[in-house]
């Protein structure tokens, strides 16, 4: 049987039966004890888990009995990010997710076919949470609608949730190739070459925006407590909100979209990524299933979306509001990126992240930026690339989210200048990458921006070619000191020839 | 190949080409570095211990010699675990001061590991002068070696050896960072390898394998993630697995 996933805002209203049947799947995943590997505490923990914060939240209560260690160590803290795993293992999640929530459909009564739908934020009046997840009440006026979560804050941490149009891109869908490198460079579209990745350090394209300002925008962070995060903000709690799932089937649908846009997008053909982390004597990707059965998959398996027996209703990017993004700068965002990567200058020491905005300067060796406008002046076949690095960022928040923008005049609003916009980062995994005993060491994340765009207009008015480059973070929402967001390092990298 | 492989093996390539010479050194020329006992020692404490003794030993085993044995001890058996710091610091270094930088960085984690071998290679003479043909201190040294290797304090020292830190791209403060970055990785380094190090300095007889042994291990335990400080045995685990999956690949490949 096929399976075709659909718009949530185009089902045929608020309640529709897809996504009244998903309520009704999603709660009786909910009533499985913990220890049960198709409940739905089992299947968030796959994806993360911290016992401290779920007990703080509320989801691990005192006594609750675990599973097995043997299950725990084979199914949870599964999740691949900062990786080019991060698009095909969060691809079998969802295909087994949705597995068991239609097991549960079909006990009750309902289709054989329900399929999961997906939240295309892009879309003209799509960008509000769907209003059947907004909802305490279940369609009849009933509470505890299982789609609804308190710790669910939204961008401005007011409980109102949405994604901000004006905030989310697709430019990831123009990298041309799936995968990059760590150096400072492009990561490519689906990440960096890594081994079995539970939280690496380099975000790729499509990861860092929109998969991570979707999650830090809608969790948000507890007002009353800033330090708690929404559940979509961290890796930890995230798949325990009905709604990651419909985000994931949106940026899973996105990764077809890149791939068959131009046909020239391939996905990775090394053995390393077709034969999954087992290949490298890593842990294998693997989910429980509702006939008790254990699926075992690599990313050469979820390549073919056809094959597995899924689609989308639709293989447009977004929607008209984001049709310019897409584009980025004709002639450019299709040609191959150089395999040279060279540092052009870089903040003197941390910058810390905490109120409102925040400066640093980004000092640029002369002879490197030379090289970086003349390339610019060449206009050559395949002209340098310049990317934006944050380097090691730590912290203590995961629901901490800011806008970066490059060579804003002083006392410019960044409103006022959105063509210097780098892009927006969300610290969704910080929390983790800050602990030095866990799995980063303590080195934090890295982020990558393509800021091409920004130094050919900042070459063209003679603003380039400085002694330092101006960089600013405008936080969405004020960070706290508590929260001990630092940035290790502002750097700039050219790639090219 | 990957772009990210690519860049890595910019880097792995001279690493493995200079661990190969050293162990080609030390195969070669096996004296060079391994500790001599002396045949004028007493067999027993109790026999006493002279002055003439410790002379005896020194003058078998002379500092430059010592010296030179222990650099060509690190080249063999650390420069494999160098790939990882060295390609950070050459990603994240102006073009022109790569190699200034890995220099400095090299230069860092070498002074630890000097100061480490003045105490290791201390400890391997004192073993030769007071137990020169005891099987004992090697059967405590590997005992400690094992306890070590389970302890959660290991576990603490391999994490912190995974972080690689910020550089600075300028001036004197590139160089400080480099060179601080090479000494506090030489320090975690040093927490992990200590006990595996001292073991191979113990043998009298086979001392390359015992080192070609403790290498393989070193760069098998290197292999895993950080992970969650506990008791716990480590090591042999995503090495093995590995060599099971190659192996696999291989043979479907034949």
């Amino acid at each position: 049987m096929a399976f075709t996933r659909e718009n949530v805002y185009e089902l045929g209203g608020d309640w529709a039966p897809g996504i009244l049947w998903y309520a009704r799947g999603v709660a009786a995943m909910k009533a499985k004890a913990l220890a049960e590997p198709t409940s739905w505490r089992f299947y968030g923990a796959m994806h993360g888990v911290d016992t401290k914060l779920w007990h703080k939240l509320g989801y691990l209560p005192t006594g609750d009995k675990k599973p097995s260690s043997k299950l725990q160590k084979a199914f949870w803290k599964q999740c691949q990010h900062g990786s080019w795993y991060f698009l095909p293992w969060h691809r079998g999640y969802l295909i087994a997710f949705e597995a068991n929530v239609r097991a549960e459909v079909v006990k009750l009564g309902g289709p054989a076919d329900w399929t999961l739908p997906y939240w295309n934020y892009f879309k003209p009046h799509q960008s509000a949470l769907p209003p059947a997840f907004a909802s305490a009440d279940w369609p009849d006026g009933q509470g505890n609608n299982p789609l609804f979560v308190t710790q669910r804050y939204g961008p401005n941490s007011d409980g109102n949730v949405f994604v901000p149009v004006s905030q989310v891109n697709l430019k990831a869908l123009t990298i041309p190739q799936f995968t990059g490198v760590s150096s400072g460079g492009s990561p490519g579209f689906g990440g960096v070459d890594t081994g079995f990745s539970h939280g690496g350090s380099v975000h790729g394209g499509i990861e860092t925006q929109p998969h991570d300002w979707v999650h830090g925008l809608v969790g948000g962070g507890d007002p009353n407590n800033p330090q708690i995060p929404g559940l979509m903000s961290d890796p930890d709690t995230a798949g325990l909100d009905p709604i990651f799932w419909l985000h994931h089937a949106n940026i899973d649908r996105l990764w077809e979209v890149w791939r068959r846009n131009p046909p020239s997008h391939v996905n990775p053909t090394d053995p390393n990524w077709v034969k999954g982390p087992g290949n490298v004597g890593e842990r294998i990707f693997e989910m429980p299933m509702p006939d008790g059965s254990t699926w075992k998959y690599t990313p050469g398996d979820m390549v073919d979306l056809g094959n597995l027996g899924y689609g989308y209703d639709d293989y447009a990017a977004g929607g008209a509001a984001i049709a310019a993004p897409v584009q980025g700068i004709a002639g450019v965002a299709a040609v191959e990126t150089g395999k040279h990567v060279e540092l052009v200058g870089a903040s003197q020491g941390a910058v810390p992240i905490q109120g409102g905005d925040v400066s640093a300067s980004v000092h640029l060796d002369k002879a490197v930026r030379q090289k970086v406008t003349q390339g610019i002046a060449a206009a050559a076949a395949a002209p340098d690339r310049v990317f934006l690095n944050l380097e090691n960022v730590t912290g203590t928040s995961d629901a901490t989210a800011f806008h970066v923008y490059v060579g804003l005049p002083d006392g410019a609003k960044p409103e006022d200048h959105p063509e210097l916009q780098a892009g927006s980062i969300a610290l969704f995994g910080v929390r983790k990458a800050s602990l030095v005993d866990e799995e980063h060491g303590g080195q934090g994340l890295t982020f990558v921006l393509d800021i091409t765009d920004i130094a050919n207009a900042l070459h063209l008015t003679n603003k380039l070619d400085v002694d330092a480059l101006h960089v600013r973070f405008v936080p969405v929402t004020p960070v706290p000191k508590e929260a001990n967001v630092k940035i290790g390092r502002v750097s700039v990298f050219r790639q090219g020839s | 190949m990957t772009p990210a492989a690519r860049e890595r093996r910019q880097v792995e390539v001279p690493v493995l080409l200079v661990t190969l010479a050293a162990w080609a050194v030390l195969i070669v020329r096996p004296g060079a570095m391994s500790l001599s006992n002396s045949c004028c020692i007493p067999s027993t404490l109790q026999e006493g211990l002279s002055t003439m003794s410790l002379h005896m030993l020194m003058s078998r085993n002379p500092l430059s010699t010592l010296a030179t044995g222990w650099l060509l001890m690190l080249a063999a058996m650390m420069t494999p675990l160098l790939a990882a710091p060295i390609r950070h610091v050459m990603d994240r270094t102006l073009a022109r001061r790569r190699w200034r930088s890995v220099l400095l960085f090299v230069v860092g984690y070498v002074a630890v590991w000097i100061v480490a071998g003045v105490v290791i290679l201390s400890t391997a003479l004192a073993v030769r002068l007071f137990w020169p043909h005891s099987l004992l201190p090697i059967v405590a040294a590997a005992t400690v070696a094992l306890m070590w290797q389970c302890s959660p304090w290991k576990q603490r020292c391999l994490n912190r050896g995974h972080a690689h830190t910020p550089i600075a791209a300028f001036g004197g403060a590139a160089d400080v960072d480099a060179l601080r970055f090479g000494l506090t990785h030489g320090v975690w380094c040093v927490g992990s390898c200590w006990a595996l190090m001292l073991l191979p300095e113990l043998f009298a007889v086979g001392h390359i394998p015992a080192m070609a042994v403790v290498t393989v291990w070193l760069i098998a335990e290197k292999l895993d993630r950080p992970s969650t400080p506990r008791w716990q045995w480590r090591g042999t685990g995503k090495a093995t697995r590995l060599v099971i999956a190659q192996t696999r690949m291989l043979l479907q490949r034949g």
